[in-house]
């Protein structure tokens, strides 16, 4: 095997070196750490832009939740004027419909009154026209004089 | 039919010689300066203008350094990241080497199925860890050889192992990787002698060595990732030791 021919191992070994410090010296040493910054820089740049989303939604966030509580106070606000309106109409309706009833109440009332102080006239002056009469007729039919008091106390008496 | 041995054989390009040794240029080291010229031009227009979005070339390039990136991370920790351009030089010197050796109608030579080369790129891996482990610890490094809680009247021994297969890394590094890529490519050539042998005789019979030729050249093209990645992964599992003694 040409492997194990010990005359070929100094060229090999010479020109291995000779090429492997080329390729460290001259082509790797110059240009990886290049890349290996690149890399890097795109690291960071990654992690710098996903920061940012993060800060940005948090931000979103905030945004959200105090619109959401400021829709949440301006509808409880609604809410609350609109009960106030209502309770207000209800308690304006009632004291309307409470002074119309105690003025019918009132005017019930004065009719009643009315009413009876009419009915006791008339009895009255029916008495007094009974009484004329009977006298008339007593005084036509039976000659005798009977004022009307006297009828009037005699039904009375009775 | 041709020796499966003869695809290993080094051919002097350009006859070299200094203080006694032959360090000519040879099929190897052609290859070995292919395999770096096809690893530049990939590095360098992958990073010629880096880009946050990055284009097609940045992309595959950042997705290699990104995986040595990874196994490091994982088996060696942040501390280890440093280390990455040279564990990624070391695979990507590796793979470029393995994948080259697969062109065919080129007379593709695969460096990486030489003891010496393997050998050599383990002893980087060996050196860096040997270096890093005292440079950061001194000779508490030492105590890598004794692992912790074990019992007194054993400890000898299970340093002395401890040692020994310590010792034994850069060689057991070299040999896989030397012993799968020679091993492959000796299969696929002598499944191909088989189509040229058995295609004499009659050609349908050709036709089945051919069929398991292709399926081995999907194994092989497999291998030669994996064990690029092998590879780079002990390489960062013995820095692993150095950095972090267990």
């Amino acid at each position: 095997m040409p492997q194990f021919d010990p005359a070929n191992f100094a060229s090999q070994m010479f020109w291995f070196g000779v090429f492997f410090t080329l390729l460290y010296v001259v082509v790797v040493r110059p240009t990886l750490p290049k890349v290996g910054r690149v890399i890097e820089a795109r690291e960071t740049q990654v992690a710098g832009d996903l920061d940012r989303a993060e800060a940005a939604k948090a931000t979103a966030d905030t945004l959200r939740a105090t619109h959401e509580a400021a829709m949440k106070a301006a509808r409880d606000a609604a809410q609350a004027e609109v009960a106030k309106a209502r309770d207000a109409a209800a308690k304006a309706a009632d004291t309307q419909m409470k002074a119309l009833a105690a003025k019918l109440d009132a005017d019930a009332e004065a009719a009643a009154t009315r009413l009876a102080a009419a009915r006791t006239a008339a009895r009255a002056s029916l008495e007094t026209t009974v009484a004329d009469l009977t006298s008339e007729a007593v005084a036509k039919l039976a000659g005798i004089t009977v004022t009307p008091a006297d009828v009037s106390s005699a039904l009375a008496n009775r | 039919m041709a020796n499966p041995m003869e695809q290993f054989k080094i051919e002097t390009i350009a006859p070299i010689s200094a203080g006694g040794f032959d360090l000519s240029f040879t099929n190897s080291s052609l290859w070995m300066l292919i395999a770096l010229i096809t690893v530049a031009a990939f590095l360098f227009i992958g990073t010629a203008r880096p880009q946050l979005v990055p284009g097609r070339m940045q992309a595959a390039v950042e997705l290699l350094y990104d995986f040595i990136r990874d196994m490091l991370r994982e088996n060696v920790g942040k501390e280890g990241l440093k280390y990455a351009p040279l564990i990624f030089a070391v695979f990507v010197f590796v793979l470029a080497c393995n994948l080259l050796g697969m062109v065919p109608f080129v007379h593709s030579f695969t460096p990486t199925s030489h003891i010496a080369v393997t050998f050599a790129l383990a002893m980087i891996v060996f050196v860096l860890v040997v270096a890093v482990g005292f440079a950061r610890h001194g000779l508490h490094f030492f105590s890598l050889f004794l692992p912790e809680g074990t019992p007194l009247f054993v400890a000898p021994l299970v340093a002395a192992i401890e040692f020994l297969s310590f010792l034994s890394r850069p060689f057991t590094l070299a040999i896989r990787l030397f012993a799968n890529m020679t091993a492959g490519h000796v299969l696929m050539k002598v499944f191909g002698g088989f189509v040229v042998s058995l295609g004499a005789v009659n050609v349908g019979l050709g036709i089945i060595p051919l069929g398991v030729n292709v399926a081995l050249t999907a194994l092989e093209l497999l291998i030669a990732v994996v064990q690029a990645y092998v590879f780079a992964l002990l390489a960062s599992i013995y820095l692993n030791d150095a950095v972090n003694l267990h």
